[in-house]
């Protein structure tokens, strides 16, 4: 056999084993992964809506994901908003919740980061962050303190910043006010459509 | 490294040599990219090195049975391809039954294609050695390898951030030392050890 044939012949033959472990790999473990990220969506989303037993999707587009939380009863709780903000590194993929008439944020969390380890990461801190988050009054802008305060002494409407990562922290807050608009607006539009609200 | 075509090596020393005299982080210096990057907390280090293993021991299999079909001008393209395949293996499987660890982990899975200690035990061992052997120092390599990372994260995870695999060992009056879990600490962690290592086989050679 001459080389350039043995050449071929092993190229394409390791190429094509390859190939088909790599293809039976992908369906053994693709419905997987694709459950793991949405449960942790999902348990996100119950998370953020106190009380919720159900969680639907019902607003989608790029980094901007809006999903509607039920009791056991069917009542409609609140709504959560999974979306980005452009962080130091990377996007900051987070999740909030709502109140019905979208005046009041129920909690704040983040699913997935990359800040400065020590630093920014604190976005993903309940101790550091994630608290002050908690029934804020949402009807006007949120606005951050800098320097941080105790949070009894925060304003309504106010969220403390993280020493030393002034950056992360506003990347949030503006997200957080971007997003709020933006739900408001899809609101008043009539886009959302939240079904089943008839609050009994 | 080049000691390893003049061979009469048992078994056990071929098991061995990966762990201390050809350490693959501390004295060949490779995979230097993933060790650096991913050992700021110990249950990363961890995975790694379990995923570094898993693709060097199969790969080492593979080029080793491979060794006698493959022609040396495609040897490299062969190997990387055989590489790559067991990189997204481990990848898919992490991120199918250990997401978190997975998300920890993030680029660093797919880089393993390109970590050199894997392309380097290849070309250097496996395609020159039976299978058994190729079997053998790629265990040794890769328990050398993770003996390296459990090391460097758990220095880096202690002084970083007070806490080992999550657990706080060190009591609240210890202040973190941010720069230990930042790339820097990475650096000045594996000098330091790098130097200790060479000093102890100095101190070791001169008594033989």
């Amino acid at each position: 056999m001459s080389l350039y044939k043995q050449m071929v012949i092993v190229l394409t033959s390791i190429g094509i084993i390859s190939g088909a472990l790599l293809v039976s790999v992908n369906l053994l473990t693709k419905d997987r992964i694709a459950s793991n990220k949405q449960k942790e969506i999902e348990a996100a989303v119950l998370r953020v809506i106190p009380g919720t037993k159900a969680s639907q999707k019902i607003y989608e587009e790029k980094d901007f994901t809006v999903y509607q939380g039920k009791d056991d009863q069917g009542n409609l709780l609140g709504f959560a908003i999974n979306t980005a903000a452009g962080g130091f590194q990377d996007k900051i993929l987070y999740i909030f919740g709502l109140n019905i008439q979208l005046t009041r944020i129920s909690s704040l969390y983040v699913l997935n980061q990359k800040e400065t380890p020590g630093l920014g990461a604190k976005i993903a801190n309940e101790r550091a962050f994630l608290q002050f988050w908690e029934g804020k009054e949402c009807s006007r802008p949120l606005s951050l303190r800098k320097p941080p305060v105790e949070k009894e002494k925060l304003a309504a409407s106010e969220v403390n910043t993280i020493t030393g990562a002034t950056v992360s922290s506003r990347a949030v807050l503006s997200s957080v006010n971007a997003a709020l608009e933006k739900i408001k607006k899809l609101k008043e539009g009539g886009k959302l459509n939240v079904e089943g609200d008839h609050g009994e | 490294m080049l000691r390893e075509t003049m061979e009469s090596r048992s078994p056990l020393q071929e098991f061995t040599k990966g762990l201390w005299l050809d350490n693959p982080v501390s004295r060949q210096l490779l995979g230097m990219c993933s060790t650096l990057a991913i050992t700021n907390a110990v249950i990363n280090g961890i995975a790694m090195g379990l995923a570094v293993g898993f693709v060097l021991l199969f790969s080492s299999l593979l080029v080793s049975l491979a060794r006698k079909f493959v022609p040396s001008q495609v040897r490299i393209a062969t190997y990387i391809v055989i590489i790559a395949s067991f990189v997204t293996i481990a990848d898919r499987f992490m991120a199918a039954f250990f997401p978190p660890i997975s998300k920890a982990l993030g680029p660093y899975v797919p880089l393993i294609v390109v970590n050199c200690i894997i392309l380097g035990r290849a070309e250097a061992f496996a395609s020159k050695n039976s299978v058994g052997r190729s079997i053998v120092d790629a265990m040794g390599m890769s328990a050398g390898y993770i003996i390296a990372l459990l090391i460097l994260s758990s220095v880096r995870e202690i002084l970083g951030n007070g806490t080992i695999l999550g657990f706080r060992i060190l009591g609240s009056w210890f202040e973190p030392w941010i720069i230990m879990i930042l790339p820097p600490g990475a650096f000045i962690t594996l000098g330091i050890l790098i130097a200790l290592a060479f000093q102890i086989e100095r101190k070791a050679k001169q008594r033989r």
